[in-house]
Order: C-alpha cells, then sequence, then structure tokens
C-alpha cells in the first residue's frame, strides 16, 4: 500500500516538474513539490535531467533556407493574384447578371404591351397574341438550348473516338 | 496584472487584430511579412510532426497559400501563431490521410534519418562539442517518439505554448496535453543519457 503510495507520489512530483510553469501549476502544488523534493533523491534526478532535455530541445535549431521563403513568398503572391482575378471575373459576372436580369424585365413589359397592341391593330383574339408573345419570347432559348446540346452531342462523339 | 504584462497583453491583441485585418483584405505585404516572421518556426514545426524535410517544406508553402485562402477565419481573440500551427496540421493530417487513412499516428514511424541538427552555443570546443552530442542524443530520442508527443513537446518547449495553446492547436483536451508532454519528455530521459543514435 505504502509502495503504491509512494509511486503515486513520484508520479505526480514528475508530472509537475515536466509542467513546471506559470500556468501549469498552481501554488499549492508547488509546495507540495518542493517539500517532495526535499527528501527525493530520484524525483531530484527526474527533475535535473528533464531541465536537461528542455535545454537540449531548445538548443535545437531549424532554419528554413532563403530560396525556400522566397519560393513561397512568390507563390503566395501568385496565388493572390489569382484570387484577385477570381473575384474580379466574380463581381462581373454578378453585375451582368443583374443588368440582364433587370433589362429582361423591362423588354418583358415593353414587349407584351407591344404584342397587346399588334393584336388590337390585327383583330386577333387576346389568347392568340399572348400565346405569340410567348412563343417569342421562348424561341431564342430554345434554339440556343437545342444548339448547345447539339454542340454536346458532337463533342461526345469527338472525345468517344480520342478514347479509341 | 502588472503593466508591463497589460501592455504587451494589448500590445499582441493589437497586432492579432491588424493581422486579422490584413488577410481580410489578402494583403500581400503582410503575408510577407508573417512568411519571414515565422519561416523558422513553422519549419521547425512541421519538421517535428512529419520528421521529412522535404515534405515538411512542401507543407510549409502549402500552409502559407492556405492561409492566404483562409485568412478570413482567423480570430483575432488567437494568437495569430496558434491558427497558424492549427492549419499546418491539419494540412498534416490532410496529406497523411491521402497516403492512408491514419490519425498522426502514421507520421514518422518507418524508420527514417535523423534529424539534421546543426549544434548551437557559445561555449568551449569542448562542451559544444557534448552539447552537440547531447542534442543530437535529444534529436534521435524525438524521432522515436509518437508524433503526439513530439508535437506537444516542440509546441511546449521550443515555441513556448502555454498549454491551452497547444490544445488549441492540437485539438485536444487540456489533461491529454499535460498527458502527452509528460510522457514525451519521460521517454526522452534515456536518449538524454545517451542511448544508441
Amino acid at each position: 500500500m505504502s509502495t503504491t503510495l509512494n509511486n503515486d507520489a513520484h508520479e505526480r512530483a514528475q508530472k509537475l516538474i515536466v509542467l513546471a510553469g506559470p500556468e501549469g501549476v498552481s501554488g499549492a502544488e508547488r509546495t507540495w513539490l518542493a517539500a517532495h523534493m526535499e527528501t527525493c533523491g530520484s524525483c531530484r534526478a527526474f527533475a535535473e535531467n528533464a531541465r536537461e532535455a528542455v535545454y537540449a530541445l531548445r538548443a535545437i535549431s531549424i532554419a528554413a533556407e532563403r530560396s525556400l521563403v522566397s519560393t513561397t513568398q512568390m507563390k503566395v503572391r501568385r496565388r493572390a493574384l489569382e484570387l484577385q482575378r477570381q473575384q474580379e471575373r466574380r463581381w462581373l459576372v454578378s453585375v451582368s447578371c443583374i443588368a440582364v436580369t433587370l433589362s429582361a424585365l423591362v423588354s418583358a413589359a415593353v414587349l407584351w404591351r407591344g404584342f397587346e397592341w399588334l393584336g388590337a391593330w390585327a383583330g386577333l383574339g387576346p389568347l392568340v397574341w399572348q400565346v405569340g408573345f410567348v412563343v417569342f419570347c421562348l424561341t431564342p432559348s430554345l434554339v440556343a438550348g437545342v444548339l448547345l446540346l447539339l454542340r454536346g452531342t458532337h463533342l461526345a462523339d469527338h472525345a468517344g473516338s480520342y478514347e479509341g | 496584472m502588472n503593466a508591463t504584462a497589460c501592455y504587451f497583453e494589448n500590445s499582441m491583441a493589437q497586432e492579432s487584430t491588424e493581422i486579422a485585418r490584413g488577410l481580410r483584405r489578402r494583403d500581400p505585404d503582410l503575408l510577407d511579412r508573417l512568411i519571414e516572421q515565422y519561416q523558422h518556426r513553422l519549419l521547425r514545426y512541421l519538421l517535428y510532426l512529419t520528421g521529412r524535410r522535404e515534405l515538411a517544406e512542401d507543407l510549409f508553402q502549402e500552409t502559407w497559400i492556405r492561409v492566404l485562402e483562409r485568412g478570413h477565419q482567423f480570430n483575432d481573440k488567437y494568437t495569430f501563431s496558434t491558427w497558424l500551427f492549427a492549419v499546418a496540421r491539419n494540412l498534416a493530417i490532410d496529406y497523411m490521410r491521402r497516403k492512408q487513412p491514419a490519425s498522426l499516428d502514421g507520421l514518422l514511424n518507418d524508420g527514417e534519418a535523423p534529424l539534421d541538427v546543426p549544434a548551437t552555443g557559445q561555449a568551449s570546443a569542448f562542451d559544444l562539442s557534448l552539447r552537440r552530442e547531447q542534442n543530437e542524443h535529444i534529436a534521435a530520442g524525438m524521432q522515436h517518439l509518437p508524433a503526439e508527443y513530439r508535437e506537444a513537446l516542440v509546441l511546449r518547449f521550443q515555441e513556448g505554448m502555454s498549454l491551452e495553446e497547444i490544445a488549441s492547436v492540437a485539438r485536444v483536451p487540456l489533461g491529454t496535453v499535460k498527458s502527452r508532454i509528460y510522457r514525451g519528455l519521460s521517454a526522452l530521459e534515456p536518449w538524454l543519457k545517451g542511448a544508441p543514435l
């Protein structure tokens, strides 16, 4: 029982020695440690070894080479430029989207009025000129969609032939 | 708290705020300055974490690119070095996961050559030689420690980080940090006494 207690005390003391520092050990623990160290030769030896190990650890010097630093700085600058360009592009795309949406809304309203006037002038029923309006608005996007699909199929065919 | 400590704490907080502001702007001049300032510390940390100079240098560069890209995530309540080491650590873990699904355990346990440790100090030739030998022993001992212990020792004794900062970098509880430091330093004891290189 007393051996276990002794072992516990040594382990506690050694942990406190290792963590010794302003935030690692409280005042009460420090007092207990000082009292223990006065009577325990093995913990004093441990403290000495720990001190030497820490000293040796701090003495190990590892330096980055100048070329590594300058290459890193160059890469970081290049990446910063890329990111800046991406951001500018994103901003341009956002502004374009807003402009296109606004102009689409305005032109849809104007076109609606135009078709209404055209329908009245030609003596057509409201359903006819309204269908005409829808077809007129949808035709460009339908044509573009079909063209893109055709282009996509063409590219896929081509890729297949490359794969061999 | 005395006036000096208060002054240092305020100036550190101010520095962190300035860094955070610069990182949000992706200021290249600030990044140049930070790379210069933290070059040795970051490389040393990565070298101990990975044990391989080439890998450490690759991760060094990736870390700064990541700092540039994710700079807006830096919280100026913490010190910049804590965040920087956490970024570097995550990259090292990502690298290991790509190589094989593992944690830090996978780093440096496959018998690489000991770290290249130049001697330092301004003592006599005999003292220098002794010290150099001791440093070599300790460096070799570090090679044989599990990466978690090595990391805790480097952050504590080379970087001088507080236990809380280490816990924040390694994302482990304070008790685990204490235990790693204790076990790591205890494991180095035989090497200090001159275990074979």
